[in-house]
């Protein structure tokens, strides 16, 4: 009877742990959120990136929420170019940053920042609410227990991006 | 059934042998048809199941490295429209299963991690592809397909195939029963002129020839040939016709010739009468009247004048007889000869009793034949028994017949003087004597007349005799002539 319980439970178990990976539901927000971040670089082309063999820079401004969740994806390759992150301290060094990730406590500077990324081409992702209708170009929105994005199509037309129509298509909202 | 083959007939054996090759051809063409449209419609299905898939691949590169299930759901049921898919299923780069559409048949995604065999497996294709995008695997697809409208294709392109082919064949069967009378007609034709000519024997028909190939040159040859027959036929026919000719021309100038000379020697005989009735009555009148004065040596030559005279009467009757028995129609009567022999003999009896005489005659001969003639032969023959069985002491004459299926001999004998067998080529013949009138009297026409008698009914006669001891005649008569 209870080699019986035992074998229940050892079979309940692997069972769950055989479910774990093929549902993401498991990994926590900022792991999804930075898995996002590495993939919307996949589908964005830069005008001003001539030369590929550039590293592709990611520049984090304000607090960190990632830490060390990013490290997966620094060193990876996005459309043939090495992945670097960069943690500027001040809004206006931007300079070289592909993509800009605003942290919540940068919600004073946006229309600095939005500024500076139309200027200099840069795309801008934040998890800040109404982040694309104040003029962000990516925001993360949680619907429920699932991460999904919307896009500010404008922004990034402005900035002189061109955002693959696939992303558009998984995106909640896109603003035109 | 080879052996049988030869027993066919002609027309059977070339319908046969144009149907069979062209039935093995139209299969062999339907079945290479057949496979290299399976092989092909396979291919176009594999084809377009890996383009599908690689369409599907790539739209849902994006929806797959963010996880998103309801945009895969949407991405993947749009196969819905397409009958063929069974089962697609989207994978993570790590195995799991993320999306996936089933049809009819809700079976699970199979486990990727697994080797998975791909291509045509039992009766569906699958197919298992990698999702990349920028050279990165960033998922799997799995694809699978039944393949029942492949195998309603193939199916209906069997059936199709078949029909035409028996259409094909249909028609063959029809163009072969024409085309076989050109090759079979001439020589069924000639077959059929040959035996008509065989059985009619009529060598005038001929083959139609239409042509100049093989079978034209053997109606050619066959008609010569049958020409030549004809020919050798006529001239054959022609010296036969000729030789009856010839032969009837002889025969008639024969026959002719034989009535002229019966004709003539009846004549004769009957114109000489006159005469010598002229010569024995004036004799006779001269010996009545002028007797006295004439000398011993005058009457002498009166009476031997006489004498030859009434000699001359006899042999003239006898020619006439002759002549009689030659001419006259024969008649077919059924004779009792032992009462005509019995006849004769009473007359001769009487005629001449001066030896005593002992006659034996068979009781109940009977025989078919004229009976003038017959009474003239027997007459005769017996006429011979008495004359040269005069000078015995006691003359015996036996008369016998045998009787066979076909004929019946009598038998003749006497106990006479008899003749010299060296002399019997001359026994029958006319005026041959073998006896001196001074012997034996008589003309030398008796045996011919029963010569002429026995071979005009057929019948045969033959003599034999040792001399002083008699002599025997067997005359032979068919029993029925018939």
């Amino acid at each position: 009877m209870r080699d019986h319980l035992k074998f229940l439970l050892i079979a309940l178990l692997q069972c769950c742990l055989s479910l774990a990976p093929a549902h993401g539901s498991v990994r926590s927000e900022y792991e999804v959120k930075a898995a996002f971040l590495f993939n919307f670089t996949r589908f964005v082309t830069w005008s001003h990136a001539e030369n590929s063999a550039e590293p592709l820079e990611i520049c984090i401004v304000g607090t960190d929420p990632f830490k060390e969740l990013l490290d997966p994806i620094r060193g990876r390759l996005s459309q043939g170019r090495e992945l670097q992150l960069r943690y500027p301290e001040i809004a206006s060094d931007l300079s070289g940053c592909d993509v800009l990730y605003i942290s919540e406590s940068q919600s004073r500077n946006l229309n600095l920042l939005f500024d500076a990324a139309r200027q200099q081409g840069i795309l801008t992702v934040s998890d800040l609410p109404e982040f694309v209708r104040k003029g962000g170009m990516v925001g993360y929105v949680k619907q429920g227990n699932v991460i999904r994005f919307e896009v500010n199509l404008k922004a990034a037309t402005d900035a002189g991006l061109t955002i693959n129509s696939r992303l558009l298509e998984l995106a909640v909202r896109v603003l035109r | 059934m080879i052996g049988r083959w030869r027993y066919w007939r002609l027309k059977t054996k070339l319908l046969f042998l144009t149907l069979f090759t062209s039935a093995l051809g139209i299969s062999l063409v339907c079945i290479s048809l057949i496979l290299v449209e399976n092989q092909n419609y396979r291919k176009q299905l594999e084809s377009e199941l890996h383009v599908i898939a690689g369409i599907l691949a790539e739209q849902s590169a994006a929806a797959l490295l963010f996880t998103d299930r309801e945009q895969l759901g949407s991405i993947i049921s749009s196969l819905k429209r397409i009958g063929t898919i069974r089962q697609a299923c989207i994978y993570t780069p790590g195995g799991g299963v993320l999306s996936a559409l089933e049809s009819q048949d809700t079976r699970p995604c199979p486990d990727i991690t697994q080797p998975l065999e791909a291509g045509f497996v039992g009766d569906a294709y699958q197919l298992l592809i990698p999702v990349t995008l920028d050279n990165e695997t960033v998922g799997h697809l799995y694809l699978t397909s039944h393949l029942d409208v492949m195998r309603n294709h193939i199916r209906t392109f069997v059936l199709v195939t078949i029909a035409v082919g028996a259409l094909i064949l249909l028609a063959l069967v029809f163009l072969a029963l024409r085309l076989q009378r050109i090759v079979s007609g001439p020589i069924l034709t000639l077959s059929e002129t040959a035996e008509r000519i065989a059985r009619d024997a009529d060598y005038t028909i001929r083959a139609p020839v239409s042509g100049t190939d093989e079978l034209g040159r053997l109606g050619n040859t066959f008609n010569e040939m049958i020409g030549t027959i004809e020919q050798q036929n006529r001239r054959i026919l022609e010296s036969r016709d000729s030789l009856e000719r010839i032969v009837e021309a002889r025969t008639s100038e024969l026959s002719m010739a034989n009535r002229e000379l019966e004709a003539f020697s009846y004549s004769v005989s009957h114109d000489l009468r006159q005469p010598l009735r002229a010569i024995e009555g004036f004799g006779q009148a001269l010996e009545e009247d002028c007797g006295e004065q004439l000398n011993d040596a005058g009457k002498d030559y009166l009476r031997r004048i006489r004498a030859a005279s009434v000699r001359m009467a006899s042999l003239i009757d006898g020619l006439l007889v002759l002549s009689r028995v030659s001419r006259q129609p024969m008649e077919n009567e059924s004779i009792d000869l032992t009462t005509l022999l019995q006849e004769i003999s009473d007359e001769l009896m009487n005629i001449d009793d001066s030896v005593p005489t002992e006659v034996n005659i068979q009781k109940g001969i009977q025989v078919v034949g004229d009976s003038r003639m017959l009474r003239v032969a027997f007459q005769n023959l017996l006429e011979n028994a008495w004359k040269y069985s005069a000078r015995v002491e006691k003359r015996r004459v036996d008369v016998s017949a045998v009787e066979t299926v076909s004929s019946i001999t009598i038998e003749v004998r006497d106990n006479g003087v008899g003749f010299d067998m060296r002399y019997i080529d001359k026994l029958f013949v006319a005026f041959n004597r073998l006896h001196t009138p001074s012997e034996f009297g008589g003309t030398g026409i008796g045996l011919a007349t029963v010569y002429r008698v026995v071979r005009r009914h057929h019948g045969e006669i033959s003599a034999s005799s040792e001399v002083g001891k008699g002599a025997r005649f067997d005359v032979t008569l068919p029993v029925s002539r018939r």
